[in-house]
């Protein structure tokens, strides 16, 4: 399967540029200006397969609102697919398996996010109290249902931080990220160090990146967003330095500064056999040749990307060091530093990845070149497709030959990829 | 639908009792079909053969005549509903054709006393009637249903429900304007009757033009019911007490005060029908309907005789011809494919641009929307989206149909792959190296089937399709400015235009709705051409010492929209001396363009953009005002002393002759052409029939003299060779 061609929205950080638009028209403008930009005839698709993980209630399937949308004939299906942090990657490993069952040639994939439009939402004891209001007939039976209520009723759940929240173990995704720090000894300053280096690789790129952006016109505005507003020219170690730790006020060294931003975005990509594509004349900008999943302990989900990097090896063969970039997605400054540590480590891979030697080793140089999370945010639905895209053109700038792109999973899973300019 | 879809009807028509009184001569086709069902309820199906649409001429008048004998002399007969087999037309109305053939009074006559006699005849049988209602339903086809008891109607989008008789200069006169006030109220109907209004089918429920909305499946089902159900009850209907008193003496006199004022205020006198029409229906709702009766057919006798009448049924004709145009001799070829266009590409996102590319998207097609950086785009997005948010204020869609719209423009600051565009639309600068250089860019980046069109008002069609390898598929399609409310298109036919793409081109001009005029590829084309001598004329009397006012007021007079100072200001004072400057050095035996248009440029007087021009546009929603300070621009007083029917018998005459030129230079074919795309494209007083057609009524010999006489002093008075040549020979432009 080939990567024909993508395209992303700026990523904007959560309640900024983009807050007022929801997942499914995030998706609608990537989905439309990719295929304005590739001229391809939407009825040729086969299938559009969208991740997206805070699905908006007003647009269930919001991959097939999206298609509809943005123009896509109605006999083209659609589908949307939740692998958490991983559901960029779905979408697009959903197509290639299509492919692969004989379901279809072309393919529109990505992924789309709203963090802004995340909802509130009551406790169901609460809703059980609106639903007995909303039955009440009489005069009497009104002033019960609404002398029921309690102050605490009207306290909303926040959508975000419950998706955050790993419903087995109990820990939030920062948590996990100061179980990583405290294990493997990553300090505070490691973890702010590397977090200014995403700032200040992303900043460079941001022309580079830019490229890869379609612009979004704000409706009723005569404004244009063309730029990712994560990434922070001024940013310094002592600004770092000076926040607080988010998840473990007391003893934590896991701050907003250190972690991936909360951020609104959408990719999408074009891909398609790779006949299909000399058949409509259409150069790819590379192709998908190995991807796994793989599971690990939740209250260490950010050791993800080391399990199925692994396991991407054992299916295809291809040992770390042919990688001539690496994305690992930025959950956390911590988590990718730990990731780093397992990944060169004899006796991680003898205890947990069934192996005798490690993994590999990853270069400095070679890894999330232009910044990653820290810098430019995480559409959590959406960043998945962002780093295939990012690293296909990353690899068409440098003429190098192969990517790798992984990330943690929310809830104990990690997803790899490799990719190859052909 | 037809009657014979729905399961529990039965075709019994046959085998009906009463068959011996059917009187019917069967000879020729028939346009009503009956059936009776097995509750012995008639259905009148309206299913004109080889046509799309039901009208009302005397064939089908007769025909349900003799339906409505059989319905009275079989007394088993439970009721009757009246239908349409149509997809998009209920009863498009009375035949126009004949009506406006009628040599005499005594033919309309004729005609008139047929309906009201057949429709008075429906209204009084003694059993119940519904009018089950899809699609178009309007004039005599919705005065036919006032005559029923009750009305049921589709919510479709086909459906359009009321009573446009005042547009074409008469009123309604088969019981319309005596039947509505009685079942709406009297202020409701003045807005409908007066206002010749369409209603879709929610907002004609609201105004109680139809009683109910029933799908379209179940229309003649339910009308059916409704008969079973409730009988007589469904005519003994309450009369809202707020209906009856705007019928009471006192108020009726109240309202027609109010309203004739605003009626005069709005037409100035110069459409008949409407202060006809406020006199019949309010007179009628104190008389008899027998009488009121009679006080519309008096009515409509005198006003289908007025020359304004005439010219607005001719418009009528005008615009069902655009809508059927080819663009091309009758003889050529047939066409090869008719495959609609589906997708557009629009270049440049400026105010005619993004009006293209509103409209088009607003009319289902997909649009590239390319201009050079991303702040024009954003401008025009912009725009594009008031545009629909004004659309969903007037109701005339819906939030979601205005979110499809805008969804299905595509905004791109860099080229794009074009291939499988089927209409490109440059709307770029207007110079000509630059629309140059893009033509032979996008002639690179096209399909091969993909028309290349500019919207240029003034340039070559000609010289751009130079620039390109294929000159053939280069074409002008001319939107007027604001598009979403011109309807007219000016196609421009370069010198090396092929056929094929006028035949294309015309036809989706046709599929987005507008109206197009084929026209030369000549400076100015058709609408600007004949438009700017009027006003270069208007600024030049200005400048000469007339009086804004006066300028303005005395063309209103004569019915154009909106004076030319005022239109100069609208275009833009730079746009107006662009135009001006720009034809005039083409033209320089008669046109030179007015200095006052340089010297406020140069004050930053740019008219309604910013505010000042000849007026003062600052007040939002209020009238501007003549700018103060405009006489300071006035350089002499040759024509301060000019009355006002001197001012506009100079601008006028202007126009006629430019007008002539046109069809003498054979920019269109004939002189209908000229007057449709004047009224069109700028609302020349349509109740006069365009320039040409005014001329002919005035005499084209009077014309010349008054010409020759003000040529004397100024040359561009001169009468072009076609208009002496007709002023000579004693002929018209038009035959009859």
């Amino acid at each position: 399967m080939v990567i024909v061609d993508g395209v992303r929205t700026p990523f904007s950080k959560m309640g900024t540029d983009l807050a007022r638009l929801g997942p499914e028209e995030l998706g609608r403008i990537v989905v439309s200006s990719l295929l304005t930009k590739t001229g391809l005839n939407p009825a040729l698709i086969d299938e559009v397969i969208f991740g997206c993980v805070g699905q908006p209630a007003d647009a269930a399937n919001v991959a097939r609102v999206i298609a509809l949308r943005a123009g896509i004939p109605e006999h083209v299906p659609a589908f949307t697919v939740h692998r958490n942090c991983a559901s960029g990657c779905e979408a697009f490993t959903q197509a290639y398996e299509k492919m692969l069952a004989g379901r279809g040639e072309i393919f529109v994939v990505g992924g789309t996010e709203s963090m802004s439009q995340v909802p509130l939402l009551y406790t169901h004891q609460a809703a059980a109290k609106f639903a007995k209001l909303s039955r009440a007939r009489s005069f009497g039976q009104k002033l019960g249902a609404m002398l029921s209520f309690r102050p605490s009723d009207f306290k909303p759940r926040i959508g975000l931080q419950l998706g955050l929240t790993d419903p087995v173990c109990g820990m939030n995704m920062g948590e996990t990220a100061e179980v990583l720090a405290r294990e493997h000894g990553i300090t505070r300053e490691k973890q702010d160090a590397f977090a200014l280096e995403s700032h200040q690789r992303a900043i460079a790129a941001r022309e580079k990146l830019e490229a890869e952006i379609c612009p979004i016109y704000p409706p009723s505005t005569k404004a244009v967003v063309t730029t990712d507003n994560g990434p922070r020219k001024e940013q310094t170690m002592e600004a770092l330095a000076k926040l607080k730790p988010v998840f473990d006020r007391k003893n934590g060294t896991v701050t907003a500064g250190n972690a991936s931003q909360i951020t609104d975005g959408a990719v999408a990509l074009l891909v398609m056999s790779e006949m299909k594509a000399a058949e409509l004349g259409m150069t790819p900008l590379g192709v998908l040749t190995g991807y796994a999943y793989a599971g690990c302990d939740p209250q260490r989900m950010g050791l993800g990307p080391v399990y199925a990097i692994a396991e991407a090896e054992r299916r295809t063969g291809i040992t770390l060091d042919h990688a001539d970039i690496v994305e690992i997605n930025e959950a956390f400054a911590a988590q990718v530093i730990a990731c780093l540590a397992c990944l060169k480590s004899d006796e991680f891979a003898q205890k947990h990845l069934k192996r005798d030697h490690h993994v590999g080793k990853i270069p400095k140089d070679a890894l999330n070149v232009n910044g990653g999370a820290i810098a430019l945010g995480h559409p959590v639905g959406a960043t998945g497709a962002r780093l295939i895209l990012t690293s296909l053109k990353e690899l068409q700038r440098r003429d190098a030959k192969r990517a790798l792109i992984s990330l943690c999973v929310g809830g104990g899973q990690g997803a790899a990829i490799w990719l190859e300019r052909n | 639908m037809t009657t014979t879809q729905t399961p529990d009807l039965k075709m019994v028509a046959e085998t009906a009792p009463a068959e011996a009184v059917n009187t019917m001569p069967m000879e020729t086709p028939e346009l009503i079909r009956r059936l009776v069902t097995d509750e012995n309820i008639c259905v009148l199906t309206f299913d004109r053969p080889d046509s799309a649409a039901n009208i009302f001429d005397k064939a089908a008048l007769m025909e349900l005549s003799d339906h409505i004998n059989y319905v009275m002399c079989n007394s088993n007969i439970k009721g009757l509903v009246l239908t349409s087999a149509k997809k998009s037309i209920f009863i498009a109305g009375a035949d126009l054709t004949q009506l406006s053939k009628a040599r005499t009074s005594d033919e309309l006559r004729d005609m008139i006393e047929l309906g009201q006699v057949v429709f008075n005849r429906l209204a009084t049988l003694n059993i119940p009637t519904v009018a089950a209602i899809h699609g178009a339903c309007v004039g005599g086809g919705y005065e036919v249903t006032l005559a029923c008891d009750y009305r049921i109607a589709s919510p479709d989008k086909v459906t359009k429900i009321g009573l446009p008789e005042t547009q074409l200069g008469i009123i309604p006169a088969w019981g319309g304007s005596t039947r509505l006030p009685r079942l709406i109220g009297l202020p409701k109907a003045l807005d409908v009757i007066l206002g010749g209004k369409t209603l879709a089918a929610k907002p004609a429920l609201k105004c109680g033009l139809v009683d109910d909305l029933v799908p379209r499946e179940y229309l003649v089902e339910k009308a059916c019911q409704l008969i079973l159900k409730r009988g007589m009850k469904l005519r003994a209907r309450k009369t809202k007490l707020a209906h009856k008193l705007t019928t009471l003496g006192p108020v009726v006199n109240m309202i027609t005060k109010k309203v004739s004022k605003q009626v005069f205020a709005k037409t100035r006198g110069h459409y008949p029908a409407i202060p006809k029409a406020l006199e019949v229906v309010t007179q009628g709702l104190s008389k008899s309907l027998d009488d009121s009766l009679a006080l519309e057919r008096d009515a409509i006798l005198e006003l289908g005789t007025t020359e304004a009448c005439k010219n607005l049924i001719r418009i009528f004709f005008l615009q069902e011809r655009a809508k059927k145009l080819t663009g091309v001799p009758a003889d050529s070829a047939p066409e090869a494919k008719a495959t609609p266009v589906k997708r557009v590409t629009v270049v440049g996102a400026g105010v005619m641009g993004g009006g293209i590319a509103q409209w088009s998207s607003a009319r289902g097609l997909g649009v590239i929307l390319r201009d050079i950086n991303h702040e024009a785009l954003a401008k025009g997005l912009a725009g594009i989206a008031k545009v629909y948010d004004q659309a969903v204020k007037r109701h005339a869609m819906t939030k979601l149909e205005a979110r499809d719209g805008m969804d299905r423009i595509s905004a791109s600051p860099v080229d794009v792959p074009l291939h499988s565009v089927d209409v490109i639309i440059e709307a770029a600068v207007e110079k000509m190296d630059l629309k140059k250089k893009l033509f032979a860019h996008l002639d690179s980046l096209a399909g091969r089937e993909t028309i290349l069109a500019s919207n240029t008002s003034a340039l070559s069609i000609t010289e751009i399709a130079t620039a390109t390898q294929h000159p053939e598929r280069v074409i002008g399609i001319h939107f007027f400015n604001p598009v979403h409310r011109m309807q007219l298109v000016e196609v421009v036919v370069g010198k090396q235009t092929s056929p094929e793409v006028v035949r294309r081109s015309v036809k989706f001009v046709q599929q987005i709705g507008k109206l197009p005029v084929v026209v030369k590829d000549a400076p100015g084309f058709l609408v600007n051409r004949i438009l700017m001598p009027y006003l270069i004329e208007a600024g030049h009397l200005f400048e000469n010492g007339a009086r804004v006012e006066d300028v303005d007021e005395c063309m209103l007079e004569f019915g154009m929209p909106m004076g030319p100072l005022r239109l100069i200001d609208e275009v833009g004072v730079d746009v107006s001396h662009h135009v001006a400057s720009d034809l005039a050095s083409k033209f320089r035996d008669r046109m030179h363009c007015p200095e006052v248009l340089s010297k406020m440029m140069a004050d930053e007087l740019f008219g309604k953009k910013n505010g000042k021009g000849f007026y003062l546009h600052n007040k939002k929603g209020k009238e501007p005002t003549v700018n103060p300070r405009i006489d300071k621009y006035t350089s002499g007083t040759a024509c301060a002393k000019l009355t006002r029917e001197e001012l506009r018998t100079r601008m006028v005459l202007l126009m006629i002759n430019e007008a002539a030129r046109c069809l003498e230079g054979g920019i269109v074919e004939e002189a209908a052409d000229v007057d449709f795309g004047m009224i069109m494209g700028t609302g020349f007083a349509p109740f006069l029939g365009g320039p040409l057609r005014f001329a002919d009524s005035v005499g084209i010999p009077h014309i010349v003299d008054e010409m020759k006489r003000l040529a004397d002093e100024e040359l561009r008075f001169t009468p072009c060779n076609l208009l002496q040549t007709l002023a000579g020979t004693g002929q018209k432009f038009y035959k009859s």
